[in-house]
């Protein structure tokens, strides 16, 4: 019966592993596929997906900090008009020099998900084209959406207390304080001291 | 004769800007010859905020992403927790969160009913439609406790049931906005001069829509009837009778509105029908001690329908209590940048901010 229901799912993975054979894709859920492939094949894998099966609609573009493995992993979420599937293409690169291949000329709306994680994880996309600010401005620390970047640091070091709120820096502190009670074993892991 | 451009920055600080951005133009005249949006000016760093706090503290700020319509990001941030967890939804539950939807769907198109008039220098328009609103807003106050936002639609179901005879003052509710309906109809879409401004302008290239990323009311203004809640239903949507707007038109600003004006009737219409399909039980699958909820390790990519489009979530699990990644795309992300750089081409000076408004351009979460 399941089988049945995600003939068009089923059908995407096979032409995907007939197309390229270092890919592993499988069917994440009813209109849900997933392909992991390397970066290096991937403006050819987009392509394929592009021209060849019709996906010709770039939905989304996201980047995840795996910092334990020293991985960014950026996920190309595609769509098809009428078949009605996401398909979800997985890239990695090494967290050090990150790099990945530009696929604007595929779609011209990646430019601006591009320039974006140039600014915020620092991954170049050799020929990318546009502003190098995007939202941020004069930014001279870490790019920071990065897990490394230490936020709390940050604000310490770049902004300074209203003067008179010195003492409200944890919530959850002075609630206790105020009230005179305790804070509850479970909750003292959130608490800053 | 000298030929020359100069640089006009429309906004950050500009009546017709939808919002904390700008738009860097060359004009020629008053022929934009090049479009450059500027962001920056709103961004509150929401993603980066999601990966400090656990599941529970997270779902508290992803309203804020979107100030006129907050309901779709509660949606789309409890349906991806619970894609993830695989936690159930009572039947009660995912009801009222349609009519939320709806509602919160009616609100927004009728801020855009000012914003588009208001940009066309009819200013009755914006003064009837946000009146009107205020009385939706009367319901999500008396439902939710909050006028704007709302953190109602949470994972797990909702927060809490509907109070008693809240149907019924929903249903009045609508019963006076389709006589409403009627009379914007009369106030905008008779007027010649909205007219005008309107046919003609702001044209999408219907074969390339698609390809361009462009979603919801553009993408259906220039004849293709695409809709998350049809193409990928979410909670009841495929339960329900609508239909999704076929308009046969220009492309232009006029078909977006027509898309528009069509829809709060199917909005209105699938309103009353969850009050009248909605069956009674729980409304809620309660979670655990949201201070030790951890979620397993996994990924979603979750999508809703907003009155501006589809809006999308990848959120990324570690298995730890707090989201690896929430990742947000609304539909001003391609609207209000490459779409927009591109429309403004070549069009009046006058008609930018008229076009922009068509495009339902949302700063907001341009920059999360």
């Amino acid at each position: 019966m399941e089988n049945k229901e995600l003939v068009l799912e089923n059908t995407l993975v096979q032409a995907l592993q007939e197309g390229f054979t270092r890919l592993e894709a499988t069917v994440k859920r009813k209109a849900r596929v997933e392909a992991k492939i390397d970066k290096d094949i991937l403006p050819s894998l987009l392509l394929f997906a592009k021209e060849k099966l019709g996906y010709n609609h770039l939905s989304h573009i996201g980047c995840v900090d795996w910092i334990e493995d020293g991985l960014f992993e950026i996920v190309y979420i595609l769509w098809h008009p009428t078949e009605k599937i996401n398909l979800l293409i997985k890239a990695s690169t090494e967290r050090e020099n990150a790099i990945m291949p530009n696929i604007d000329y595929i779609w011209r709306q990646a430019n601006t998900y591009e320039r974006e994680m140039r600014e915020m994880f620092g991954i170049e996309f050799p020929g990318l084209v546009g502003r190098k600010d995007f939202i941020l401005e004069d930014w001279q620390d870490i790019p920071p959406m990065r897990r490394d970047f230490d936020t709390e640091k940050y604000v310490n070091e770049h902004f300074f207390n209203r003067p008179g709120r010195e003492d409200a820096k944890d919530v959850r502190e002075q609630v206790a304080k105020r009230s005179g009670e305790d804070i509850p074993e479970f909750a003292k892991k959130y608490s800053r001291k | 004769m000298r030929e020359e451009t100069t640089t006009l920055y429309l906004g950050p600080q500009h009546p017709g800007i939808t919002g904390n951005m700008m738009v860097k133009l060359q004009v020629r005249g008053d022929t934009v010859e090049k479009a450059e949006t500027h962001i920056g000016y709103l961004h509150r760093g929401f993603e980066k905020l999601m990966e400090r706090r656990n599941w529970l503290q997270s779902f508290t700020i992803v309203c804020r992403i979107c100030v006129p319509e907050p309901d779709p990001n509660e949606e789309n941030y409890a349906r991806g927790v619970e894609e993830i967890e695989g936690r159930e939804v009572p039947e009660r539950a995912k009801y009222i969160r349609v009519m939320v939807l709806e509602l919160a769907r009616l609100a927004s198109y009728m801020l855009w009913y000012g914003g588009q008039a208001g940009s066309a220098g009819l200013y009755t328009m914006g003064q009837w439609s946000v009146g009107d609103r205020n009385y939706i807003l009367d319901l999500f106050e008396e439902l939710t406790g909050g006028r704007v936002y709302h953190m109602y639609i949470w994972p797990g179901g909702v927060r809490r049931d509907l109070p008693e005879g809240f149907g019924d003052k929903v249903l009045k509710t609508m019963d006076y906005l389709e006589k409403r309906l009627d009379e914007y109809d009369r106030l905008l879409f008779d007027n010649s001069i909205f007219q005008k401004r309107a046919q003609g302008v702001g044209i999408i290239d219907p074969k390339k829509a698609i390809e361009w990323g462009v979603v919801g009311p553009p993408l259906r203004g220039c004849g293709i009837p695409s809709d998350v809640r049809k193409d990928d239903p979410y909670e009841v949507y495929d339960k329900l009778d609508f239909e999704v707007p076929n308009i046969d038109g220009n492309s232009d600003v006029w078909a977006r509105a027509l898309v528009r004006r069509q829809e709060m009737r199917e909005s209105i219409k699938i309103v009353r029908q969850v009050i009248e399909k909605m069956p009674s039980g729980e409304y809620y699958n309660k979670i655990p001690n949201p201070l030790k909820w951890s979620i397993p390790k996994g990924d979603a990519y979750v999508k809703t329908e907003s009155a501006r489009g589809e809006f999308a979530y990848y959120m990324v699990s570690d298995g730890s209590d707090k989201p690896r990644r929430v990742h947000v795309k609304g539909p001003a992300y391609v609207h209000g940048i490459t779409l927009l750089e591109n429309l403004l081409v070549g069009e009046n000076i006058a008609d930018v901010s008229f076009i922009m408004n068509s495009l339902g351009t949302c700063p907001p979460e341009m920059e999360r």
